[in-house]
């Protein structure tokens, strides 16, 4: 066990400014002047604070809008956080989007190189890698062909398998990731849970509370941008579909008037 | 900013397959490959030449390397600014997905047109080779070619200020395109490129009085006194231009234009870079 924590979120908020007319010319820009009303601020999340301790399996719970995604992409570094800060430590693999920078007219080969730079690992390394990355996508028959005639599942096998060659500290994973049929998402699956045999820390993104139930060991429950609830799964999943079934509930009532 | 720089210097091995990747991109999908690309420049001194020498009758020697050697560092001026000023807006899925340095979109962008530039030089050079053969009294190449790694430099920066520039401004405004196309197109004409400097300076249309406040501002445009020092040092100078009729000597380049257009390469780098580094988080989520 290491010490510390893989990922620490302190005191995180972020602010988006939505504007409705949408500004995208200079004339818009120097209009939008004399008209500020239009202009809204958003507060995705309010004041998050948790930490992934290195060997857990981190669950964010929530419904849709909750902020679960705004809050995997701060910790992706693709938007900073408006306030608070956030610390990653070790190697993170996200497995939210597959195949960051796949470009259709190079061959599947030339794409892996690139992808694997993107994630972080040397161009040698990646070289290095290939015939293992090729074998676990099952591509070996396509791989000198260009990716424009890749199907979508196949993509998302060189995708994945590139990412996980990456060889993380930290998997970051989206329930909701496709990745082909079957036999490959059952081979993810015990890929994650070797993964997680040997020590690996996880967070993942998750609505149902199942899954959560059988796999995580600490919870934290999003509601509109803010922690509801931090703890053991079991209770913390309890609560949430306590909490759902009472707002389908009112829905339902409301419908019926 | 040096913590910006030090973090792209982090990324360089990225900026190299990136890099790669838009070579390979650009020379993949066909078989001439690299040739394709020399079309235009080629082309275009085919047309000039035709025009100028043998229409109009210009007397410069050797007219088609006189073009070419300030046309492929012009080209790559064009090329690079039209591509970097897309590439953080053609970028925007990938940074959706996953964080690198946004430097790195516009700067792979540029590098593969410099690297390219590098290889049409090497065409340009090869060229002179072959008219030297074909007549052995005069050797085309002047000691001054030496200098070109210094005009490189120079280039490249400026360059790349102005790309991050429009590229940052891109993001924000729908207009900086087509006002980008619309300055380079006239900016080419603001150039020496396709006529000699000295119809400037001795125009029969300009009063004489105007003629030096003209030339002066003529050349303080930074991209005009760089594609003529990229001439001045690439190709020997005609003994004599023909004006309206009458012969005069070739101009010599200031020097204080020269120093004027240094400054200005490292003011735009140092700009340019500032606007982007200030925006940069603010790509994706423009109001």
């Amino acid at each position: 066990m290491r010490e510390g924590a893989a990922i620490r979120v302190s005191h995180v908020s972020k602010t988006f400014i939505i504007n409705h007319q949408g500004v995208g010319s200079l004339k818009t820009a120097f209009m939008s002047r004399y008209r500020i009303g239009e202009i809204e601020k958003r507060e995705v999340l309010k004041d998050i604070s948790f930490e992934v301790k290195w060997g857990e399996c981190f669950a964010l719970l929530g419904n849709n809008g909750a902020g679960k995604s705004t809050l995997l992409s701060l910790i992706a570094r693709v938007y900073r956080p408006t306030e608070g800060t956030i610390e990653v430590n070790g190697r993170v693999a996200p497995l939210l989007e597959l195949g960051a920078g796949f470009h259709p007219d190079l061959t599947g080969l030339e794409n892996i190189v690139i992808n694997g730079v993107i994630l972080g690992m040397k161009r040698k390394e990646v070289i290095e890698k290939i015939p293992s990355i090729i074998e676990f996508a099952e591509l070996e028959a396509s791989i000198d062909a260009p990716l424009r005639t890749y199907s979508s599942g196949m993509m998302a096998r060189l995708g994945f398998a590139t990412a996980i060659h990456t060889n993380p500290d930290v998997l970051i994973v989206d329930e909701a990731l496709s990745v082909g049929d079957y036999a490959f998402t059952q081979k993810c699956f015990r890929y994650i849970q070797s993964f997680r045999a040997n020590g690996g820390t996880i967070l993942f993104v998750s609505h149902d509370a199942t899954t959560i139930r059988q796999v995580a060991n600490h919870v934290i429950w999003l509601k509109d941008g803010r922690i509801e609830a931090e703890g053991d799964p079991n209770e913390i999943t309890d609560r949430y579909l306590a909490y759902m079934t009472a707002k389908s509930e009112q829905q339902r009532l409301a419908e019926q008037g | 900013m040096l913590e910006d720089i030090r973090e792209v210097w982090r990324y360089r091995e990225l900026l190299r397959t990136m890099v790669r990747r838009d070579l390979q991109v650009r020379y993949k999908n066909s078989v001439a490959g690299f040739f394709w690309s020399l079309i235009n420049p080629l082309a275009t001194m085919v047309v000039l030449t035709v025009v100028f020498k043998y229409i109009m009758g210009n007397p410069i020697p050797n007219f088609s390397a006189y073009l070419l050697s300030a046309q492929l560092p012009y080209l790559f001026f064009q090329q690079s600014l039209m591509d970097a000023s897309q590439s953080v807006n053609a970028g925007a899925q990938i940074m959706k997905k996953i964080y690198f340095p946004r430097e790195i979109y516009p700067l792979s962008n540029i590098i593969a047109n410099f690297v390219h530039l590098i290889l049409a030089l090497f065409v340009f050079f090869a060229y002179l080779i072959v008219i030297w053969l074909r007549h052995p009294a005069v050797f085309p190449i002047p000691w001054t070619v030496v200098l070109l790694p210094l005009l490189l430099f120079v280039n490249f920066c400026m360059v790349t200020g102005l790309g991050l520039l429009f590229s940052a401004l891109n993001m924000f405004f729908d207009d900086v395109k087509y006002m980008l196309g619309i300055m380079l197109y006239l900016l080419f004409f603001m150039c020496p490129i396709v006529y000699p400097p000295e119809y400037i300076a001795y125009s029969a249309q300009i009063p004489e009085k105007w003629r030096p406040i003209i030339y002066n501002l003529y050349f303080s445009n930074p991209i005009a006194y760089l594609i003529s020092a990229y001439r001045r040092i690439l190709v020997k100078a005609p003994e004599y231009v023909l004006v309206g009729g009458v012969k005069h000597p070739p101009l010599e380049l200031s020097v204080n234009k020269g120093l004027l257009c240094l400054a200005f390469s490292f003011f735009f780098l140092w700009f340019g870079y500032g606007v982007f580094n200030r925006y940069k988080w603010k790509f994706l989520e423009k109001p």
